[in-house]
């Protein structure tokens, strides 16, 4: 009030007044400057929401021992997620920590669009103790390791123990050939014998890579693939074998022979945990969903009668310099056991390291049993880590969308066989245009 | 001087709009243009130029032709329900409810129009459900059986059409309203001093002194029509739970090639045939409504 008083201005400071402002300012910026220096904040880009729950718990974790590193998890659905990596990592504007499938890093890595690793990093992933050779296999290319080695969708039977008991069934199905007369005695049909309830569940609508991969399965069990090696690095279309007709004549004959299921009929997770459906084939995700959406259903989960996919997902770091340090650190940090425990714990997805101590989740838990203990005899099989694998597969579900819409293909093998004569056709021209078409 | 003064001044002033214009419509059409021509994978730096090989595998592409099957019909489809539809509705508006009620059948008719797409699309989805919705609630009252409307290869269609038709009508109706407003009442007194009926005025006043905007109304719905996908996506998309048939579209199809495929310039081949079907439609609608003596 003295200084509006005599006139001056009224936020007017002295030189000396003026000379403390300015240092406090620059001291200030310094400050700001030096925090940030240390301080690095890092994304994760996930392409499952179900995930998000625990990268937070490892970003938690990992703040006694880097507390400068600031984790944002940003999870969303995998188609979407697919689409902003390649938009992201083109533009510059990507995570720094992407989970990606090893399918889908195929096509970054021939580009080295994708950080390597440091020694540190490279060592933990490639030390026999921590994987197996298979996990070291699909976190690298050209034998160099690329990524972290997290988790693996692998498939077993959810069935419902109560359908089952009420169907007078005392087990799960052993063989394709049970799956098919469970499947009729679980059915639920209403007074037309129209079903009501599903007695197993199948994948056929919605478009899609997961109509193919859900029918791959099917066939596997039937003794064959969709793809098959062909020589070096090369492939061929194996639909039109014995074990894709038997595949397919057996999604027809559930669709129109018996009619255990129908193409409108809610279908997957959702179906099974309202009791929509008694049994359905899917990965160990379902069982931290079943905890959280249906805590009160009475279901088992056993093996399939030959064997399972395994779908394994590492965790790469895009970018370099400070920020992809930090990534690396955060991607290791993922691999703490107390980390990779609890995610199966809490979200069900199988951690891919070894010597992991199940046994606590195991007598919690014990539908994971399924994923963990199988007989020494069950096989594995993955779908081809090749560039058009996507394209493969979402030509594929087309031809066969249209295949489960077709009644006239039921209960004859030879209309069937020529049918898929002609997707492994369509399959093989793809392959042939991006040279990977073998004899 | 002050005539070219005037129009240096004119060209600056319209300079900048020109630019924008050119930079965020003219340039991407040009780069789809070259794109088409290069096969390119979206993370390769090299982009090999290979002719028209995109073109020639479009022509024996089964997925391409599945969508622009499937996207032709649901245009003429839309295009067939909302123009007469719309000019009907802008009719009973205008001519039966010149009262205050006018404004609310305007704004109800308009809303679909501004509603979110998203969650419109989810409520027809409900109103579609074999099982579970209204649709065939209402259609069992008349004894007809339930239809699976997203599932069955026509009904799928048939329902992406109705959805489009339903959002699309309101902005017809509006513009229609606009054209009904700007009709000399004279004519219409003169037509009825004549003996026509209300239809017959409708038939030989309106209609032909509408062509102009059943002209625009015509070729905005068709070219968005073509350019379905958001309705196709939430109706019947490749989520979990297979919520029902996957109607394939042309730009779904360039959306999978592009980032599922890494396919962008055999994606930019499928736009540039859709622009070229385009303005080919345009065109035709253009010659078939326009006036004779327009031009001069």
């Amino acid at each position: 009030m003295k200084r509006l008083i005599a006139g001056t201005a009224p936020f007017a400071f002295s030189v000396a007044g003026r000379a403390a402002l300015l240092t406090s300012v620059i001291g200030a910026g310094l400050l700001a400057a030096t925090a940030g220096a240390n301080a690095q904040s890092i994304r994760v880009w996930s392409g499952y929401p179900e995930l998000a729950p625990f990268y937070e718990h490892v970003a938690e974790g990992m703040k006694a021992e880097y507390p400068d590193i600031d984790v944002t998890v940003e999870a969303i659905a995998l188609r979407e997620h697919e689409r902003r990596v390649a938009l992201g990592i083109t533009s510059g504007e990507s995570a720094e920590v992407l989970e990606l499938a090893t399918s889908i890093a195929a096509r970054y890595l021939e580009n080295g669009l994708l950080a390597t690793p440091p020694a540190d990093v490279t060592a933990f992933v490639k030390d026999p103790a921590n994987f197996g050779a298979y996990f070291v296999d699909a976190a690298s290319y050209d034998g160099t390791v690329y990524g972290v080695p997290l988790f693996r969708g692998q498939s077993a039977l959810y069935y419902n123990t109560e359908m089952l008991a009420a169907a007078g069934l005392d087990g799960p199905p052993t063989t394709m050939a049970e799956f098919d007369s469970y499947s009729d005695a679980l059915t639920q049909r209403d007074g037309n014998g129209n079903p009501t309830v599903s007695g197993w569940s199948l994948r056929l609508s919605g478009g899609g890579a997961g109509i193919t991969e859900k029918f791959w399965i099917n066939m596997f069990q039937h003794g064959g693939e969709i793809l098959v090696p062909a020589g070096e690095g090369k492939w061929k279309a194996n639909l039109a074998s014995d074990a894709g007709v038997a595949a397919l004549a057996q999604y027809l004959g559930n669709l129109y022979t018996t009619k255990t299921v129908t193409v409108e009929m809610p279908a997957d997770a959702e179906a099974f945990e309202r009791e929509q459906t008694a049994m359905f084939i899917r990965e160990s995700w379902v069982i931290g969903d079943i905890a959280a959406k249906a805590p009160g259903l009475s279901y088992a989960t056993t093996t399939l009668p030959r064997g399972s996919i395994v779908n394994p997902v590492q965790l790469y770091v895009a970018g370099e310099g400070e920020q992809a340090d930090a990534a690396w650190k955060f991607a290791l940090a993922t691999q703490k056991p107390e980390n990779l425990l609890w995610l199966l714990d809490n979200v069900g997805w199988l951690p891919n390291r070894t010597g992991l101590d199940y046994s606590d989740i195991l007598a919690k838990t014990p539908a994971l049993e399924a994923f963990v203990s199988y007989p020494d005899s069950y096989e594995f099989f993955s779908t081809p880590a090749i560039g058009p694998i996507d394209e493969v597969m979402t030509r594929t579900a087309s031809a066969l969308e249209a295949a489960f819409a077709n009644p006239d293909l039921a209960g004859d093998n030879d209309a069937i066989r020529s049918y898929l004569e002609g997707v492994d056709g369509e399959i093989n021209s793809l392959l042939s245009r991006e040279g990977l078409l073998g004899e | 001087m002050l005539k070219r003064r005037r129009l240096i001044f004119s060209l600056l002033a319209i300079a900048p709009v020109i630019a924008i214009f050119g930079y965020v419509r003219i340039f991407p059409i040009g780069e789809i243009l070259r794109l088409s021509l290069h096969k390119w994978d979206i993370l390769s730096k090299n982009k090999p130029f290979i002719g028209l090989a995109n073109f020639q595998e479009l022509l024996g592409d089964r997925l391409f032709q599945e969508a622009l099957l499937n996207t032709s019909i649901i245009a003429f489809g839309v295009l067939l329900i909302t123009v007469p539809l719309a000019m009907i509705l802008a009719a009973l508006i205008f001519y039966r409810t010149r009262s205050r009620f006018a404004g609310f059948y305007e704004t109800t008719i308009f809303i679909p129009h501004v509603v979110s797409l998203v969650p419109a699309a989810m409520a027809w989805k409900w109103i579609f459900d074999a099982r579970l919705g209204p649709l065939n609630a209402l259609l069992s009252v008349f004894g007809i059986e339930p239809q699976a409307w997203l599932f069955d290869p026509t009904l799928s269609l048939i329902s992406v059409i109705i959805l489009c038709s339903w959002q699309a009508l309101g902005y017809a109706v509006l513009i229609y309203l606009v054209g009904f407003k700007n009709l000399s009442k004279s004519l219409y007194e003169a037509a009825k001093l004549d003996g026509a009926s209300g239809f017959q005025s409708f038939w030989h006043l309106s209609i032909p002194l509408l062509k102009p905007i059943t002209l625009y109304v015509g070729v905005a719905t068709l070219v968005s029509a073509f350019n379905v996908y958001a309705q196709v996506y939430v109706l019947a998309s490749d989520a979990q739970g297979a919520p029902g048939r996957q109607v394939r579209v042309i730009v779904l199809d360039m959306l999978e090639n592009t980032f599922r495929n890494y396919r962008v310039g055999y994606a930019a081949s499928e736009a540039v045939v859709l622009l070229v079907i385009v303005l080919i439609l345009t065109f035709i609608q253009f010659s078939l409504l326009r006036e004779k003596g327009a031009r001069k």
